[in-house]
Formats: C-alpha cells, sequence, structure tokens
C-alpha cells in the first residue's frame, strides 16, 4: 500500500532501501524498514528488541527508536506515524490512554467479575480477555491502531513475601493474607504514596475488608530490602521486578481482582500491519513464550549484578527458543 | 487559596493520620537537636581550647556539610541494624533517621561554638585573670557568656537545618511530615504536598524566631551596642 506517508518516508530512506534491495533480493518485506520503538525501562527495553531481533530474523528490516519517554511519548509517536509498533501494557492502554476502568472493559465484554478460578495458570481469564478486547476494539476504531496478541506475563501490582512466610503459614492469595491479618500483624513495604491513592491501601481494604495491616512507607529504591530486613512482612512488588527472582519471593494472587491486568502486546499501525503482513506471524509466535517467570528473570540479567545489554539478553531469549538461529 | 483549603480539608479529614505524622516530625527534630548539642557543643569547646589537632577536626566536621542529607540516610540505611542496636529505645529507622540529623547538625555546631570561643577579646579574657580568676572560673563566668550569642545562633541554624531535613526521613519509612510532600510529589497532588509543606514551615519559623529572640536575650548590652 504506497499512502503518501510511505512514499515520503520511502525517499528518506531511499539510499539505505536501495542497498537492501540489492543484497536481500527475497525480503519477505517491502523496502521500508519497520519502527520498532520502547519506553524507557528495562523492562521495555528488553521486549522490544525482542520485537525487533524477531521482526529481523523474519526478514524485516527494523530501525529502532527504543528508550523513548512514558507511555504517552510512545503513543503520540505511534498515532503520528513517527514508529510503526512498541511494547505497550493491556492495563497502560486502558486507565491511561482510553482512561477507562476495567468495569468499562468487562460491561463490554459482559464478562464476571474475577473469581479466585479466573485466571487459569498460563492462561487469560475472563477480565484479562475483556480488557484485550476492549483495548483492541477502542484503538482501531480511535487511533488506527491495533493490538497483536497479549503475552501471559502480567506486569501488575502485587503483593509478594518470602517464600518461607508463605509455606510456614499456608499464604498463596491476598484473601488469605488478609486472614492472617486477622490474629497477626501485617506490614507492607510501598512507597509512601501508597497510603494515600485509590488503588493503594484503600483499595486493599475496600476489596478484601478490614484487618490488621500498616504500611511501612519508604523510597522505591529500598522497598525490597525493608522486606529482606524484615522491616515489614509483606512487600508491594511489580509483578515481574527482577527482586521477586532475587529474593526468591512469592507473589499473592489477587483473588479479588483489585488490580487491572497489565499484559504485554505489540500496539501496530494498522497500515503498517496491512501492508507487511508477515508482521503479525512473527510477533505472535513470540508472545507465548514471554511468561511472568520468563520475565523476571529476563529482567534480572539486566539489572542485576551481571549487567547485561538488553539487546544482548533478548538475542539469547530468542536463540534458545529457536526464533532466531545462534 | 484553593490548595491551602484543600490541604485543610485534607487534615480535617485525617486528623489522626496528621497527628501522628507531626507528632513523629517534631520528636525527631527535637531528639536530634538535643543530642547534636550535648555531643557537639562540647566538642566546640575543645576544639577551641586546643592545637592544630582540634582545627583539622573542625575542617573535617565542615566538610560534612557537602554530603547531601539524603545521601547519609540511604549510605547507612544497609548499616541500620547495627545502628538500631546502639539506640535500642528507638524503632530500628527512626534511630537511623535521628543519627543522620545529628551527624547533620554537626558543622554548625562545632564551627560556631569554635569560633565564638575564639572571638572573645583576649583583653577580657587577661583582665579577668588579672583579677585573681582561676582558669575554670575565667571560661565558666567570661568567655562562655560572651561566646553564648554565637553558640545560639548555632544551635539556630541547626534547629532549621533539622526540622527541615526531618521530612526525607518518610524515604525510610520513618514517616513524619515528610510523607505528605512525598506522596504529593508522586501523586501530583499540589495540596497533599502543601499538608506536609505549610507545618514544616511553620515549625521551621517558630524554632528560628524562638532561638532568635533567646541569641537577642544572651547578648549583653555592651556587644549587640558594637555590633550596631
Amino acid at each position: 500500500m504506497l499512502t503518501r506517508r510511505t512514499l515520503i518516508k520511502g525517499a528518506a530512506v531511499a539510499p539505505v532501501a536501495g542497498a537492501l534491495a540489492v543484497r536481500l533480493p527475497s525480503v519477505a518485506a517491502q523496502d521500508t524498514p519497520i519502527r520498532v520503538g520502547s519506553k524507557n525501562f528495562p523492562e521495555a527495553l528488553i521486549i522490544g528488541e525482542i520485537y525487533a531481533q524477531a521482526l529481523e530474523a523474519a526478514g524485516f528490516t527494523v530501525e529502532r527508536s527504543l528508550n523513548l519517554g512514558g507511555t504517552v511519548v510512545a503513543h503520540e509517536a505511534l498515532v503520528n506515524g513517527d514508529l510503526d509498533l512498541y511494547p505497550e501494557y493491556t492495563g497502560t492502554g486502558l486507565l491511561v490512554i482510553l482512561e477507562k476502568t476495567v468495569a468499562d472493559a468487562t460491561a463490554a465484554s459482559g464478562a464476571a467479575a474475577a473469581t479466585p478460578e479466573a485466571t487459569p495458570e498460563g492462561g487469560f481469564g475472563p477480565v484479562d480477555t475483556a480488557v484485550y478486547d476492549f483495548v483492541k476494539a477502542e484503538y482501531e476504531a480511535q487511533f488506527g491502531l491495533t493490538w497483536l496478541d497479549q503475552s501471559p506475563m502480567n506486569n501488575t501490582q502485587a503483593l509478594a513475601v518470602k517464600r518461607s512466610f508463605s509455606e510456614e503459614n499456608g499464604i498463596t492469595t491476598i484473601s488469605q493474607l488478609w486472614a492472617y491479618g486477622q490474629e497477626n500483624e501485617l506490614t507492607i513495604s510501598a512507597p509512601v504514596d501508597f497510603e494515600e491513592r485509590e488503588d493503594g491501601l484503600a483499595g486493599l481494604t475496600a476489596t478484601y475488608g478490614e484487618t490488621n495491616v500498616s504500611v511501612n512507607g519508604v523510597d522505591p529504591g529500598i522497598k525490597y530490602q525493608a522486606l529482606v530486613d524484615d522491616d515489614a512482612n509483606v512487600v508491594l512488588a511489580f509483578s515481574t521486578d527482577a527482586e521477586i527472582g532475587f529474593y526468591d519471593l512469592v507473589v499473592l494472587q489477587d483473588d479479588g481482582g483489585l488490580w487491572p491486568p497489565y499484559h504485554v502486546a505489540p500496539v501496530v499501525r494498522q497500515d503498517t500491519l496491512s501492508a507487511n503482513a508477515g508482521i503479525a506471524d512473527a510477533l505472535n509466535a513470540v508472545a507465548p513464550l514471554l511468561t511472568t517467570e520468563t520475565m523476571i528473570s529476563l529482567n534480572g540479567l539486566v539489572v542485576g549484578d551481571e549487567k547485561q545489554e538488553p539487546a544482548d539478553v533478548a538475542r539469547t531469549f530468542l536463540t534458545e527458543n529457536g526464533v532466531v538461529s545462534g | 487559596m484553593g490548595l491551602l483549603a484543600d490541604a485543610w480539608h485534607y487534615i480535617q479529614e485525617n486528623p489522626d493520620k496528621f497527628r501522628e505524622a507531626l507528632e513523629i516530625h517534631v520528636r525527631l527534630s527535637l531528639y536530634a537537636l538535643i543530642a547534636a548539642i550535648l555531643i557537639f557543643v562540647p566538642l566546640g569547646v575543645m576544639a577551641a581550647r586546643g592545637g592544630w589537632l582540634s582545627r583539622s577536626a573542625v575542617n573535617a566536621i565542615s566538610a560534612l556539610r557537602v554530603v547531601p542529607s539524603l545521601a547519609v540516610l540511604f549510605l547507612l540505611y544497609p548499616y541500620r541494624r547495627d545502628l538500631g542496636d546502639l539506640l535500642p529505645m528507638f524503632d530500628r529507622s527512626f534511630a537511623l533517621a535521628l543519627i543522620a540529623l545529628v551527624l547533620l547538625a554537626a558543622p554548625p555546631l562545632v564551627i560556631n561554638t569554635d569560633a565564638a570561643l575564639r572571638g572573645v577579646d583576649s583583653a577580657v579574657l587577661e583582665s579577668a585573670r588579672g583579677l585573681g580568676m582561676k582558669p575554670a572560673q575565667v571560661f565558666v563566668r567570661v568567655q562562655l557568656p560572651l561566646a553564648l550569642p554565637v553558640i545560639v545562633a548555632g544551635i539556630r541554624t541547626a534547629s532549621v537545618e533539622i526540622i527541615a531535613s526531618a521530612t526525607l526521613a518518610a524515604f525510610i519509612g520513618v514517616g513524619g511530615l515528610g510523607r505528605f510532600i512525598t506522596s504529593g510529589l508522586t501523586l501530583y497532588d499540589f495540596s497533599l504536598l502543601l499538608v506536609g509543606a505549610v507545618p514544616v514551615t511553620l515549625l521551621t519559623l517558630l524554632a528560628e524566631g524562638g532561638l532568635a529572640a533567646i541569641e537577642r536575650w544572651l547578648t549583653p548590652p555592651a556587644t549587640s551596642q558594637t555590633a550596631v
């Protein structure tokens, strides 16, 4: 498809594209590179690299604009046509871009509210599906963007405890933690604003009821240290934080469905997709490989002592999974 | 005014939370100031009476000024278990914040005490000795009273620094008024920020004004005239 935009872009990259056309005559895609973006934190950079390298393995030429600012910057770049795709979280698309709630999404799909059995292991529960379907439909209608398949990995807010604490007290869900709090003291190590925000302590109390809980408000950089040193027995985590792996923590299931799902998926311009059908196949093949456990360990390689480059971590991951040949 | 009204509304809605934060803030600042005075004013006295060794000690303490208070808190954080054992009557994080604030108050106290005592006119000390006073009497009845206004000025500086920096204790789980400031910044809720910032400002002004009054009261009439 030759729109005015691709013509202009085509002119801009003509020398590069010409050179590639000589060396790669059988390239699966058209000669315009696919511009892959990402936000500016380690996980976003890793996933951005995974998408870029998976596309390269499928024969596309890729131009990287990784390390963009926040959500709004990446989204605007995509809408304006400065990017073709970037990894986004379903919950972020719902709350930040569309400014809707999980209730809006479930109402649109007619799904029931989350129940303890709602999220089968490794699959998607009704709420995950409802949010995904909702953002996909709204993005297509409002922005000319669409979402490819979502990954099982879910980077949402979560409560985590030490494995020994979980095993000694038989606690794997927030409901069980709250029941434990009826007889014992719970202290949550969290950034100080956790006590003020609606989806913080107030949200927990509204969803799970009253219990014996207080917050040890600390700087985000030391919240895990406070748990490890027993200043607190619960930590407010993001569920793909590398520290969950480092300290062998147990992430408690949000069985009351307080926090929305944040599954990652490529958000793609629809015109790019219709001109390059192979993009969907290449990235949908990678999507199921990204589980929460995998993401924790990939994050660990980048932020931990090894300090590996996101590009190297992505290459190793794709090689091990046979997406690219070593 | 809308922001201030919202801040006031928040305090009325959460009186217990606010009172607890205020109490922690005042307690932390007061303990830190008292401990710092008890430790560093005598150190300043020793420095003023000592030789080159004490001079280097004063210089080393002045160098402390370049370390930001937040850095002190985070540098000490991993050792808070050991530091907490030094002050078992307090909660671990509270003890750590207390130690950091006491260290922060060292430069103004030591430097002012040292400078104040050295600044007393040697002719005055000479005539006191000429009157037959023993060295201890010269110090207690002549040198210290004359130096006191400048020492109190140092206490004033230290108290302002302590009250303002106690807001940083919110980063290590102590709470205090800083929790509202930090939360307000994170959530872009500026009325919440004022719930912490306005009382901190008022406390600072109160300490500043009170100590300035003491300082004026302590200043002998003669010196205040020459000062003018």
